[in-house]
């Protein structure tokens, strides 16, 4: 038996065997209509995640195939409430919402539940938690602020500097919570000589975020860190600075995904970025929405159940909701010159 | 006019357009007839669609209004700004409504006193409101109205029929009367089809230009807020690009561009039109880029449409002779 044990390569198998006693099976076979709604369509960390809901969808069998839906960059909001109201008027089984709406999404959100939908957010959640049953979390958003924090002083060194940070959008519950838990870690003494300068918004368009970025560089002479946690905007931001042959002066770090980032990581622009895996986060959203939509799981504090190859997960209360639910599903990767070339393949 | 005549027109052809969309809807979706989903077709472009309204006017007037997405943006953001600065939201609601006034009153000044092309003019408003209203809130959304607020946006009075709804018909049911039966209605189109001779003949081709500008602006606003109501917050960004549909909208509807022509029957028709082709796609899961491009090529081919069966039958007409 034991033996057995250690051949089991996969942790996950492992973890599974240990809890058995509470986690639940999802059973697979129901055909569900089921909506994955990214913030907006066009992004490869959004497709990442569509690749690894399809994959969840094989696996557990649902022969409705999986909609992808989503917005163009510029109508996110409307579109996100419209797409969310038109998956409502088709009684979908459940909707999975990157919300890039703040509280504006609640209402839509609220009436998709009242028909009795399940409504799952990823990556980014609802606020106020309102017309939500739970949030699938990628990383915990408190480890996000102390992971930037670490890397700015990795790259800045023990003298530290001024930096600012280039957003998404001033909507995105994500991008606040991580900024707000990123000031928040900036208090512990041993990041003391980091300094906040300005906070800007290029709301994940590539040109804005460009544009932002050189904005930056003019108004702030002796910024040397440029802190982008959404995968857009540090491209946008390495790119800025490469074209303007300020990569000696000025780096780049963030969230980002190694595939973009590669070469901006070995040529020294972005000699450090963090990112979890959006193929995982969109394989456990479907999970969890499936599981909750074929009545398998209850959106309560306590539930366990297990979401295939990843193994066992449980829904707690969200730290940083008062109200909220949540999947935590983590860790953090770091990248920088010696793993990324890897990692992009 | 005969029943050949009348299908013939611009307003049987998009009678046509909307019925072969309906039909396909229904045939598509079996959701698409709920009273819920005919109310969100109107719900989800209400703004756009009431500004259309004005804008109708102020083309058949020979001008344009380029700033109106920006007067919906600044409107709202005034509103955020006086709400955040401590004010009761009906005083901020005043106080947005002013500022879309003040925005329509200095584009209809340059134009009608001035005699600035009307282009040239509100595209300067476009980009300048635009900016006060981002002056105002910076980057931020600002949210946390009142609840009555939000629900004024969001929800139905009258079944699932909702307060912009209702606000809608009122305005064209108001527009159809000053259009098509009101002494403003006929000058509008006097002015619009022939300026010089308007002019000469008496009509206050500048009293009548000021109030189209100025209810562009009002109407506008009230439209910002609206949308500020449905969304429950307020970006310095919204309703960017809302002018060029709400344009579009009119210049489907059959109003001739260079003014003069078209009436509201037919834009009341093209917002059916573009509404019920926005739900059936999105009811048929298209959405994003592809609901754009479709949208798109629709209106390409209406404008171009007309313009090139003219031309054709002008060069047959020619080859007769």
């Amino acid at each position: 038996m034991k033996t057995n044990l250690l051949a089991a390569a996969s942790i996950a198998a492992l973890v599974a065997m240990t809890g058995a006693a509470s986690a639940v099976d999802i059973a697979p076979g129901k055909a569900m209509d089921m909506v994955l709604l990214p913030k907006f369509l066009g992004i490869l960390p959004f497709d990442q995640a569509h690749q690894g809901a399809e994959e969840a969808a094989k696996e557990l069998q649902n022969s409705k195939p999986l909609q992808f839906l989503g917005p163009t960059p510029e109508n996110s909001v409307a579109g996100q409430i419209e797409i969310t109201t038109n998956a409502t008027t088709q009684g979908v089984a459940a909707i999975m919402i990157s919300n890039n709406s703040g509280d504006q999404i609640v209402p839509s959100a609220k009436a998709a539940q009242a028909k009795g939908i399940k409504v799952v957010t990823w990556d980014s959640p609802i606020p106020s938690a309102e017309g939500e049953d739970v949030f699938v979390a990628q990383v915990d958003f408190t480890e996000t602020g102390k992971v930037m924090a670490d890397m700015a002083m990795g790259i800045l060194g023990a003298d530290g500097g001024k930096f600012a940070i280039l957003s998404a959008s001033p909507d995105a519950a994500n991008q606040n919570a991580w900024i707000a838990a990123m000031k928040d870690a900036l208090k512990d003494p041993k990041y003391a000589k980091l300094q906040l300068i300005d906070t800007v918004y290029g709301n994940d368009q590539s040109e804005a975020s460009y544009n932002q970025a050189n904005a930056l560089v003019d108004k702030h002479p002796d910024m040397k860190l440029i802190m982008a946690p959404t995968s857009v905007g540090i491209v946008a931001a390495a790119k800025a600075l490469q074209d303007g042959k300020l990569c000696d002066k000025i780096k780049v770090s963030g969230l980002g995904v190694p595939k973009e980032m590669v070469a901006y990581t070995m040529n020294g622009c972005a000699p450090q970025f963090a990112l979890w895996s959006f193929v995982d986060l969109g394989y456990l959203s479907y999970y969890t929405a499936y599981g909750l939509a074929s009545g398998a799981i209850k959106a309560e504090e306590g539930a366990t159940f297990k979401a295939g190859r990843m193994g066992e997960y449980k829904i707690t209360k969200d730290p940083t909701r008062a109200k909220g639910l949540r999947v935590l599903m983590g860790p953090f990767s770091i990248y920088d010159k010696k793993n990324v070339e890897a990692a992009a393949k | 006019m005969t029943i050949l005549g009348r299908l013939k027109s611009w307003e049987g052809l998009l009678l046509g357009l909307l019925a072969v969309i309906v039909v396909m809807n229904i045939l598509r979706s079996p959701y698409f007839l709920g009273a819920g989903n005919i109310a969100n077709l109107f719900q989800l472009s209400i703004e756009k669609i009431i500004v259309a309204l004005i804008m109708t006017l102020i083309i058949i007037n020979g001008e344009i209004d380029l700033s109106v997405a920006s007067i919906m943006g600044l409107a709202a953001c005034v509103l955020a700004w006086l709400f955040q600065m401590g004010a009761s939201l009906p005083i901020a609601i005043v106080g947005g409504l002013l500022a879309g006034l003040a925005a329509g009153l200095f584009n209809g000044f340059w134009v009608a006193y001035v005699g600035l092309p009307s282009l040239a003019v509100t595209l300067a408003g476009l980009i300048g409101f635009r900016g006060i209203a981002r002056i105002l809130v910076e980057d931020r959304a600002i949210g946390g109205f009142p609840v009555w607020f939000n629900t004024l946006g969001q929800q139905g009075i009258l079944g699932p029929i909702t307060a912009s709804i209702l606000i809608f018909a009122v305005l064209f049911a108001i527009v159809a009367i000053v259009l098509h039966g009101s002494a403003l209605g006929r000058l509008v189109y006097v002015i619009g089809n022939n300026l010089q001779a308007a002019r000469y003949s008496g009509v206050r081709v500048q009293s009548v230009k000021m109030t189209l500008f100025a209810a562009s602006g009002l109407i506008a606003a009230l439209a910002g807020i609206l949308y500020a109501a449905r969304l429950g917050s307020v970006r310095g960004d919204m309703a960017t690009g809302f002018e060029l549909d709400i344009i579009t909208i009119v210049l489907l509807g059959g109003v001739s561009i260079f003014g003069g022509s078209g009436n509201l029957a037919g834009v009341g028709l093209s917002i059916l039109v573009i509404l019920n082709l926005r739900n059936g796609m999105g009811l048929a899961n298209i959405t994003g880029n592809t609901q754009t491009s479709v949208i798109g090529a629709l209106l390409i081919f209406s404008v171009l449409a007309p313009n090139l069966a003219q031309n054709l039958q002008r060069r047959w007409i020619g080859r007769k002779t």
